[in-house]
């Protein structure tokens, strides 16, 4: 089920009764509190707890890249096993926030489409030719009316034939040509 | 005929442009050679433009191929301060780590096309750093065409721009003309059927000329008529013979067609299907061949036909009158650029209906299959609202497509009858100059139509042969590809193995630069017992698929009987492995012929006898047809300890040397597991035999134990020697005995 959907089912189906609250002890529940994030020295980022345990080669992700991209974010260890989450960057301190958007843009590559040069549809195969944040981009996209991802009404995402990814974050936004030829396609 | 392209000898050296090659020559002392150059696209993680990574025998440069860039921007790393060398997969791209022994990383960014090169240049890198020549590989997929140098919707594929048209055409009429003589007949009938259509319009003419304008020649008349029934009676001949004739001959072609595919199917080597999806290559078999059956047996004929009739109509129109003629054809252009580019709405329209279409049909599929989750949860309501709006997309696109198809035939209806009014005013003032005959105008009148209808379909007519060609393109490409070395000249015949296994040194990676089974060193005895152990993804299925060499090893050997395995003949070789696997696969057939599957002229004693060792015979009696029970598509019949039984008494009377149990005993209850176990100890006496098994007590009865971990070996011993030495082995043990302590059923968990 799409983000899209499990929205409207929400505002279309009012909830009858709370959700029965449910507490989890995690034999090794982390105090957010206690979370330091540095560089030390500076190609080397660390992660301590203060007063327990502290890591190296850390990774930082999100746990809902395409919905919630700026809240719940995980810190993962060396073997990718979650050390805590952080439900929201609210109280986190600027030295830290600047590392964990570092982190977060070095890690996901989607490029944001700005707008469409063309679109070729040949043989249930189209061929993009867009301009992204990153600059100029041709890429290739196999049946792309089944293959692209919506997000939400008028938010989209493309994944090409080798994984790259090209959002569309609204397609209102586009100017008039872009939209066409995405309409053409779609 | 699909020409394999010849790869660049050195992949990893790309050519440079000439601008970076200058700044190169120049950061480079005159003694330094290149060891790999390669681009990536992304200059640095936010910006899309061509940088060059270049590894000389001393250094690691990063070049930004900008022009306006000097030497200063070049990155140099001294080879000798390289540590290692990591790609790191990210979202949608990757990185290529070159960590420096202080530290400190060198990154260049790629996006996720590049991330196959980028993974050989890391495991490159990582070699020069320790010292090591490195393992280039000498081919990398193509992701862009040589020709065009289009993006390739699939690696190593098909560009569907550059299709060599004319050879597919050639490739598709050599199935067509095994049956020369069928051939020749079709295509006389076709020039027959043309004429006969193009005759009675000429008829008509002589009649308003000869006959009803003068007002006499009633015995003409009479002939005239008759010839007319006789053309008519050719064409339903005609029209009847060329389909005959057409579908015997196109429909042959097509089994031919498949029986070539099929057979391409069963040679291939398993890396050839590990890249490709089964859908995908089913879908070869039925779509890809449905495309290219309709296109032989409709539409070659048709296009002929039509084209053939476009040539006679032109012709004699414009020995009637070629002023009128050119009037004919003034509307032609825009009919045909018309039709194109409204086909190109069209087709945009049909596809999107398909997705739509195919969208609703899966949520139907889904919402049937898990209707018990939908009721169990209360969500019917917001599965039938999500349908409804699923419906209303369908709608909306049905009636666009609808539309625009009405406005498609108004447009070219337009158009075409304006070659009807050009016709009726100038053709009408000839024939008040006496310069055409009234009979001869009616003639262009029914022409006319004849010549534009066909028109119309033009812009469809070329998408789908292309359509056509690109199917029987992906067909040709599979009937091309490498087969199996199965009759190898050279290779040695081993009728009867003893059944010595052993690897020395040998490395594997189903992607070259990721191996999965590193510097392995196992010397087995013949009729030895070897349990593997390890977590999942250790490389316990691949030294199995190994020993059936179902792939080679990339580095190192690996001998049977001491013979290097690339030199056995595989025919000898496969027949002697028998395998046991955890879902084993069971053909739709009897309960006898799937026994007998290893060994087709079995007799029925020999069948009865494995089944009597697999423990197998007893429940099979119980069975209403017992032997002769079908056992359903995969077995789905039988339960699953049945279908494992079955697949023992098929290797037993496989009688194989080299044994090989994949899970053989999971996921079955405890008595049904007892008599698996006893069948397996018959099995297992007097050839070598390799067990992988999750549950780990299942291996008492091994010889000895093969401990890996992350493609290594690491252990190697009896169960008892390892638990003593409490390393690996001891630890598996004693988490699985923990694990089952807490959970006393279910325990199992489904291997690699």
């Amino acid at each position: 089920m799409s983000e899209q959907d499990a929205a409207e089912g929400n505002g279309k189906f009012p909830k009858k009764h709370a959700v029965t609250p449910i507490t989890v002890t995690h034999p090794e529940d982390v105090d957010l509190s206690t979370i330091k994030l540095f560089r030390e020295p500076a190609w080397m980022l660390r992660l301590t707890l203060e007063g327990d345990r502290s890591y190296t080669r850390i990774k930082i992700v999100r746990a809902a890249p395409l919905s919630h991209p700026q809240d719940y974010i995980c810190l993962l260890d060396a073997k990718d096993e979650e050390i805590c989450m952080l439900p929201d960057l609210k109280g986190v301190d600027d030295q830290m926030r600047q590392i964990i958007d570092e982190e977060l843009d070095r890690r996901y590559l989607t490029s944001t489409i700005e707008s469409i040069k063309s679109v070729r549809n040949e043989f249930g195969t189209s061929y993009w030719e867009v301009e992204t944040n990153r600059g100029e981009r041709e890429f290739v996209v196999q049946n792309a009316a089944e293959n692209a991802q919506w997000l939400g009404e008028h938010r989209l995402l493309l994944v090409d034939v080798d994984g790259n990814r090209f959002e569309i974050p609204d397609l209102k936004q586009l100017d008039s040509k872009s939209m066409a030829l995405v309409e053409m396609v779609l | 005929m699909t020409t394999t392209t010849i790869p660049p000898a050195a992949p990893l050296l790309e050519d440079l442009p000439l601008s970076v090659g200058r700044r190169l020559a120049e950061t480079l002392d005159p003694a330094e050679a290149s060891v790999i150059q390669v681009a990536t696209d992304m200059a640095d993680r936010h910006t899309f433009a061509a940088a060059w990574l270049v590894v000389t025998d001393r250094r690691v440069l990063l070049l930004p191929a900008t022009a306006t860039a000097d030497t200063a921007s070049v990155v140099s790393v001294d080879l000798r301060q390289v540590r290692t060398a990591r790609a790191e997969p990210l979202v949608g791209g990757g990185r290529l780590g070159i960590e420096r022994l202080d530290g400190a990383t060198l990154s260049v960014y790629y996006s996720n096309t590049l991330a196959p090169k980028f993974a050989e240049v890391s495991e490159c890198l990582k070699q020069l750093a320790g010292g090591e020549s490195p393992d280039l590989p000498t081919q990398i997929e193509r992701t862009r065409c040589e020709r065009c140098h289009r993006i390739l919707p699939e690696k190593d594929g098909v560009c569907p721009a550059c299709l060599r048209k004319l050879d597919t055409l050639g490739r598709l009429l050599r199935y067509m003309f095994k049956y020369p003589w069928r051939m020749m007949g079709l295509l006389t009938i076709l020039l027959l059927e043309t004429m006969a259509d193009l005759v009675p319009p000429i008829i008509t003419q002589y009649i308003i000329d000869d006959v009803l304008i003068p007002q006499a020649n009633l015995p003409l008349l009479g002939w005239l008529v008759l010839v007319l029934l006789a053309v008519n009676v050719l064409r339903w001949v005609t029209w009847v013979s060329r389909r005959w004739v057409g579908t015997w001959v196109g429909f042959r072609a097509i089994e031919q067609l498949r029986a070539d595919l099929y057979k391409a199917f069963q040679y291939l080597p398993l890396r050839f299907y590990d890249k490709r999806r089964v859908g995908g290559l089913i879908s070869r078999m039925s779509n890809d061949s449905d495309l290219v059956e309709i296109y032989l047996i409709f539409d070659m004929p048709y296009v002929i036909n039509n084209f053939l009739m476009v040539v006679f109509i032109l012709g004699y129109l414009s020995y009637l009158s070629w002023e009128l003629t050119l009037w004919v054809l003034l509307p032609v252009p825009p009919i045909l650029i018309g039709s194109a580019l409204i086909w190109k709405r069209m087709e945009a329209y049909w596809q999107r209906w398909s997705a739509k279409w195919s969208r609703l049909s899966s949520h139907l599929n889904e919402s049937i299959r898990g209707i018990r989750i939908v009721k169990a949860f209360a969500q019917e309501q917001r599965e039938s609202s999500r349908f409804d709006r699923r419906n209303a997309e369908l709608r909306d696109v049905s009636v666009s497509a609808e539309r625009t198809w009405v406005v498609f035939w108004m447009v070219t209806n337009f158009l075409m009858s304006f070659g009807v009014f050009f016709v009726w005013y100038f053709g009408g003032q000839q024939v008040l100059h006496q310069d055409l005959t009234p009979g001869e105008l009616m003639t262009f009148i029914t022409f006319i139509w004849m010549l534009y209808q066909p028109l119309k379909w033009f812009g469809d007519f070329y998408g789908f042969m292309m359509r056509a060609y690109a199917g029987a393109e992906r067909i040709f490409e599979v009937i091309d590809a490498r087969r199996e070395p199965f009759d190898k000249p050279e290779a040695t015949p081993i009728p009867k193995i003893d059944g010595a296994v052993e690897f020395d040194g040998a490395f594997f990676g189903y992607d070259p630069g990721k191996p999965v089974l590193k510097d392995a060193d196992l010397v087995v005895k013949p009729g030895e017992m070897i349990g593997l152990v390890g977590r999942s993804g250790a490389g316990k299925s691949t030294l199995i698929q190994l020993i059936c060499r179902f792939y080679d090893v990339t580095r190192g050997r690996l001998r049977i009987d001491g013979i290097d395995i690339r030199d056995i003949r595989l025919e000898d070789l496969r027949s002697q492995i028998g395998l046991v696997a955890q879902q084993s696969f069971l053909f739709n057939g009897s309960i006898a012929q799937n026994i007998a599957y290893g060994k087709p002229g079995a007799s029925f004693d020999d069948v009865l006898r494995a089944a009597h060792a697999a423990n197998a015979h007893e429940f099979i009696v119980k069975k209403p047809d017992g032997y002769d029970m079908i056992v359903g598509e995969q077995g789905n019949k039988l339960s699953g300890g049945e279908r494992q039984r079955l697949a023992i008494a098929r290797a037993i009377l496989h009688d194989p040397r080299i044994l090989i149990l994949d899970e053989a005993t999971s996921s079955l209850d405890t008595p049904t597991e007892k008599k698996i176990q006893e069948a397996i100890a018959r099995l297992v006496q007097g050839r070598t035999t390799f067990a992988i098994a999750h549950r780990l007590s299942t291996l008492r009865s091994a010889d000895r134990i093969v401990v890996l971990e992350q493609g290594r070996i690491v252990e190697v011993g009896t169960h008892t020697q390892l638990m003593e030495r409490q390393g690996f082995f001891y630890k598996l043990v004693k988490t699985q005995q923990a694990s089952t302590g807490a959970t006393t059923t279910g325990a199992t968990t489904p291997g690699d």
